[in-house]
């Protein structure tokens, strides 16, 4: 399987593409020049043909909705927006068949902590750029799927725990991430999580930690997601 | 009031400026172009940067966005997606509590509606679709809807699409987009919508349908009747009636 993989800046999109070079050709990009990423291709993600030519022959899109902070704010938002749009607009253009969202469970940290808070949930981001970009760029996603443009997966990820750093209870460690990445890869989804055809499906996933603060019953159900366990 | 006013210059802001202006409110302008022969304070400002919309909304007690850009892909989200955006934490930094926001219908009722239904009203979930214009306008619509969630901060959305003069019957007899207004009604929706007192509205992010009072019933107008007391003056009756 082609797969591209966006923000290759980002420790996660590395080490996804680590953990998934042994099985499909994956590339990274990113709008920055990345060292040391893997088959790398330096892309604006701009409304141009070089965006197509990104995509072009790519089975499955990964987008990492992780925003640059040492971006101003306008740089930031435009990156969840407008950067968002340009890549599932060349991938529908395209036709590729697959994009799959990387989220974060931040989106829906404002509800209680004490609420067995779902996918049915409305999300409640906070005005925090990061917070609020992860949404948008969601927001963009839907309406892609939508339109039956292309099939979207949103994977709202938990807090990444990386070198044995401390466990919050929405924690998410790589080797969960990754395992949910390859499950939605490969997942037929097209009866949807809950049971009705949908080409957009939001799952939530996080790591069997103790009090883990949100449930993953529909990845396990949808995407036969299995976090180890704890 | 002190009212700031994002894309005033554009073609629905002359009317908003006459409506406004005989209510005794105190009008910034703001625009991207050059100024128009106006008595009022004028900046020329890209809604796009941030810094400037701060710094314009400084004494302001009301923000009115009607800032909007169609065609073009990159500056079409930096003025009506981060433009609206610059718009709210402009809001939140000076603690203005109420802004008017505007917009096409097609912000929250796309092709997945229009296409379907009848009697839509403006309180439906989001689906703009992926259309350029629409999409950029809703994404604006739903930062507004986020800030309110999080600040001290109402938002009024007046949404319309078609505008008429009232003495043009370029194409009498001839059915028209059944969300047509003619300008002059549209520009009265902005004064209830800066008058109501923010605690009778339902919520902290409300939305409404501006256009006139037609027949075809594939959207309604009621809230914005109901709610603001708005009631638009002419039908525009001889676009939809044969000749």
């Amino acid at each position: 399987m082609n797969i591209l993989i966006t923000s290759a800046s980002k420790r996660l999109a590395r080490h996804l593409a680590a953990e998934l070079d042994a099985e499909h050709d994956v590339r990274l990009t990113d709008r920055e020049d990345a060292p040391g990423a893997q088959s790398f291709t330096l892309c604006d993600l701009n409304h141009d043909e070089a965006t197509n030519d990104l995509v072009r022959g790519i089975d499955v899109v990964v987008h990492y909705g992780e925003l640059d902070s040492s971006l101003s704010v306008s740089g930031q938002l435009d990156d969840a927006m407008r950067c968002t749009y340009n890549l599932l607009w060349a991938a529908s253009e395209e036709k590729i068949p697959r994009l799959i969202y990387l989220n974060s469970l931040s989106v829906m940290g404002r509800h209680d902590e004490s609420y067995a808070v779902t996918e049915r949930w409305k999300p409640a981001p906070t005005t925090e750029t990061s917070d609020l970009g992860y949404h948008l760029g969601e927001f963009v996603c839907r309406e892609f799927a939508r339109e039956n443009k292309i099939d979207v997966i949103s994977l709202r990820l938990g807090e990444l725990v990386w070198d044995h750093g401390e466990a919050s209870s929405s924690a998410l460690y790589p080797e969960d991430a990754v395992q949910a990445v390859q499950k939605a890869l490969i997942a037929d989804v097209s009866d949807g999580y809950a049971g009705s055809s949908s080409n957009w499906n939001v799952f939530h996933i996080q790591s069997a930690v103790p009090n883990a603060r949100f449930l993953t019953a529909a990845a396990e159900q949808g995407l036969g997601y299995q976090p180890s366990p704890r | 009031m002190n009212v700031l006013i994002l894309g005033a210059n554009g073609q629905l802001g002359p009317h908003v400026i006459k409506a406004l202006e005989n209510d005794g409110h105190t009008l910034r302008l703001t625009d991207i172009n050059d100024p128009p022969d106006t008595p009022h304070e004028y900046f020329k400002l890209d809604a796009g940067d941030l810094d400037g919309v701060i710094a314009a909304a400084e004494g302001m007690d009301t923000i009115i966005n009607l800032s909007v850009l169609r065609p073009h892909r990159q500056i079409a989200f930096d003025v009506n997606a981060r433009g609206t955006y610059n718009a709210m934490a402009a809001a939140v930094h000076h603690g203005i509590k109420r802004v008017i926001n505007t917009g096409p219908h097609f912000t929250i009722a796309g092709p997945t509606y229009e296409n379907n239904d009848h009697l839509i009203g403006p309180d439906v979930p989001t689906q703009s679709g992926t259309l350029l214009y629409a999409i950029t306008k809703s994404l604006g619509q739903e930062v507004c809807r986020i800030f309110t969630e999080n600040h001290d901060i109402h938002v009024l959305t007046l949404l319309f699409y078609n505008f008429w003069f009232p003495d043009d019957h370029s194409a009498d007899g001839h059915d028209v987009t059944p969300f047509s207004v003619t300008w002059q009604d549209s520009a009265e929706a902005f004064r209830p919508a800066l008058s109501i007192d923010l605690e009778e509205l339902p919520s902290k992010c409300e939305t409404f349908f501006i256009f006139a009072d037609m027949p075809h019933q594939k959207f309604t107008n009621e809230k914005a009747k109901r709610i603001l007391g708005w009631q638009p003056t002419n039908t525009l009756a001889h676009r939809w009636t044969k000749m």
